[in-house]
């Protein structure tokens, strides 16, 4: 069987012959201490993203199958994106960068973490009608037909690839920052968001059709969301429902008509209070199902959904970095996680620095020995 | 009169009505309110209400803001009211997300719930080293020190912070909260830290308890 089977049939409660080791890749700060320690050579650690040839070759040396965010899509951002242009460097060298969405991030020299949100472009209507919204206009370009056109042919034929949907709430979390996209809710122009989201959703959809009608196969389609934390969503379920339902709905039909039935979402932290929206609207795989220290979200989404619910994730990376002990607990879990069927373990992130080598070779190892 | 403006503040900073907030405030000041009460029973109780609902997700953190918005409004008008009165807050605070993470929307929200209690907050911003924690706390009297991690990989750097603290011989004298993502009950625990709380606003009834603790006004 090949991995792209095994893959599919997993998830369509259809025999396999073993597990597939899937992951969903890394920091770069982990290849290129992997490459320090000599783990592995120096050129797989530059260039290494989801999908790439290098990918595929770390995956064969690490034991891996494939990563489950191998997809492929459109330019379905902001186009053109803002000029990302340095606005002002502080006393301590911090940087405040405008970015290509719009937001002010302070980038501060030494430190490998996302940058903090300084400030946000998109304030009221004017910005959004003069700065943003011709940026989110679709145009064929958005599309590379030619690329879709033979597709079919030149993609990898043994492993899963997925059609990239773009977001409906997370680019626009992106393009405001969390602090701007509640005063944007609240706004006094009441409708000034739900059309934020509404453009954006429109242009999302027309790449898709787009590369869609190109004929090109997927096995699954994919959005990318991270609309969650801690404590739950970022936004109140009846507002994400009010506002984002509709689009996740013609989407998913969408795929729906070219028979693209397995339709995975990325969204860390507590997702729960958002699955009925999603679900409702046709996602039907949750992914990376993170358990942080709120522990497995993907058993009582099962119970509350049934078998149509199916996860991709739900493997505690922090394992990874631990012991063989600790590797070996959630490889049990994992097991039985499995026996529920639809769900292929995947660890819950990016493995990030500190993980050690030679448990992802043992992970990858042992999760294949799991039989359903 | 007075106790239905007090209300009506209220009311409108939960709906994050700032302007009305502002205006309502004012209004208030001009009734001849003492600016302390319509800071703990316009305010402060309105922030209340928000923190409450906020812990059982009858609201999440666009509601939140907004009302820490419209509380910032309503407090810019009575700041100078309450210093000349001598009116004192709560307790002091020194918060920050830790050395080698710049993540601030956690650290921010409870930024936002400590000065919904009271609380006086020196923001230390992100990146933040053990010995500034430390420092600060000495140098400005915070009875608490508050710190906030994304990652895994930089929560440990809470532990130097409570090394630091029993270093500097201010441990007695200085309670230390953690909390984010990858930060739980446990952790708070093994590294000797004083509270972990699951979200913002338990995080500020808690900073409340520890600072009349400290003042020694809880039996």
């Amino acid at each position: 069987m090949t991995n792209r089977e095994r893959a599919m049939n997993l998830l369509h409660y259809k025999p396999v012959d073993r597990m597939p080791a899937v992951h969903f890749g890394y920091w770069g700060e982990l290849l290129s201490e992997w490459a320090a320690q000599g783990k592995i050579p120096a050129e797989l650690a530059q260039g290494n993203w989801d999908g790439s040839e290098k990918e595929r070759e770390l995956d064969k040396l690490i034991g891996w199958d494939f990563n489950w965010y191998h997809c492929s899509g459109s330019s379905n951002g902001l186009a053109p994106g803002f000029e990302t242009k340095v606005l002002e460097v502080l006393p301590d060298g911090t940087r405040r960068i405008l970015n290509s969405w719009g937001i002010v991030e302070k980038h501060k020299p030494g430190v490998i973490s996302i940058p903090s949100e300084d400030d946000y472009t998109l304030k009221d209507r004017e910005a959004f009608e003069t700065l943003y919204l011709p940026k989110m206009q679709f145009f064929p370009e958005r599309v590379n037909v030619e690329y879709y056109r033979h597709f079919n042919e030149t993609r990898p034929q043994d492993v899963p690839i997925g059609l990239h949907l773009g977001s409906v709430l997370g680019d626009i979390r992106n393009m405001t920052s969390v602090v701007g996209m509640s005063y944007l809710i609240y706004d006094e122009d009441e409708d000034l968001f739900a059309d934020l989201v509404d453009a954006y959703a429109e242009m999302q959809f027309q790449c898709a059709k787009t590369i869609l009608e190109t004929g090109a196969k997927f096995d699954f389609a994919h959005y990318w969301e991270d609309i969650c934390f801690k404590n739950g969503p970022l936004v109140s379920p009846e507002i994400f429902h009010e506002l984002c339902a509709k689009h996740y709905k013609k989407r998913n039909d969408l795929c729906h008509e070219y028979g693209l039935d397995i339709i995975s979402l990325d969204c860390d932290g507590v997702t729960e209070k958002l699955l009925p929206t999603w679900f409702e609207t046709g996602v039907n795989t949750m992914f990376p199902i993170e358990v942080g220290v709120w522990g497995d979200q993907f058993e009582p989404a099962r119970k509350k959904f049934g078998p149509g619910m199916r996860g991709v994730g739900g493997m505690d990376k922090t394992a990874l970095r631990r012991d063989k002990a600790a590797v070996d607990a959630e490889i049990e879990r994992m097991k039985r996680l499995a026996s529920l069927g639809g769900f292929i373990p995947c660890p819950d992130h990016r493995l990030m620095p500190g993980t050690k080598f030679e448990l992802v070779q043992y992970y990858a190892e042992e999760i294949k020995k799991i039989r359903i | 009169m007075s106790a239905e403006i007090l209300n009506e503040i209220s009311e409108n900073l939960q709906r994050g009505k700032a302007k009305v907030v502002k205006e309502l405030v004012t209004k208030a000041v001009e009734e001849g309110i003492a600016p302390d009460v319509i800071l703990n029973e316009g305010l402060l109780s309105g922030m209340d209400i928000i923190g409450e609902k906020f812990k059982t997700n009858e609201v999440y953190v666009p509601e939140v803001l907004i009302a820490a918005r419209a509380m910032n409004m309503g407090v810019g008008v009575l700041k100078p009211l309450l210093a000349e009165a001598g009116v004192k807050a709560t307790g002091k605070v020194c918060i920050g997300t830790v050395q080698g993470d710049l993540h601030d929307i956690g650290k921010n929200l409870v930024k936002l719930m400590f000065e919904g209690k009271g609380l006086e907050v020196v923001d230390l911003g992100t990146d933040v080293s053990p010995d500034t924690f430390v420092n600060t706390a000495k140098e400005q009297n915070c009875q608490i020190i508050a710190c906030s991690a994304l990652l895994t990989t930089t929560m440990g750097v809470m532990e130097e912070v409570v090394k630091k603290a029993e270093e500097a011989g201010i441990r007695d004298k200085v309670k230390i909260m953690v909390g984010g993502a990858p930060v739980d009950d446990a952790f708070c625990k093994k590294i000797g830290a004083d509270a972990y709380t699951p979200d913002a606003a338990s995080a500020a009834d808690k900073a409340v308890e520890f600072c009349r603790e400290l003042a020694g006004t809880v039996a």
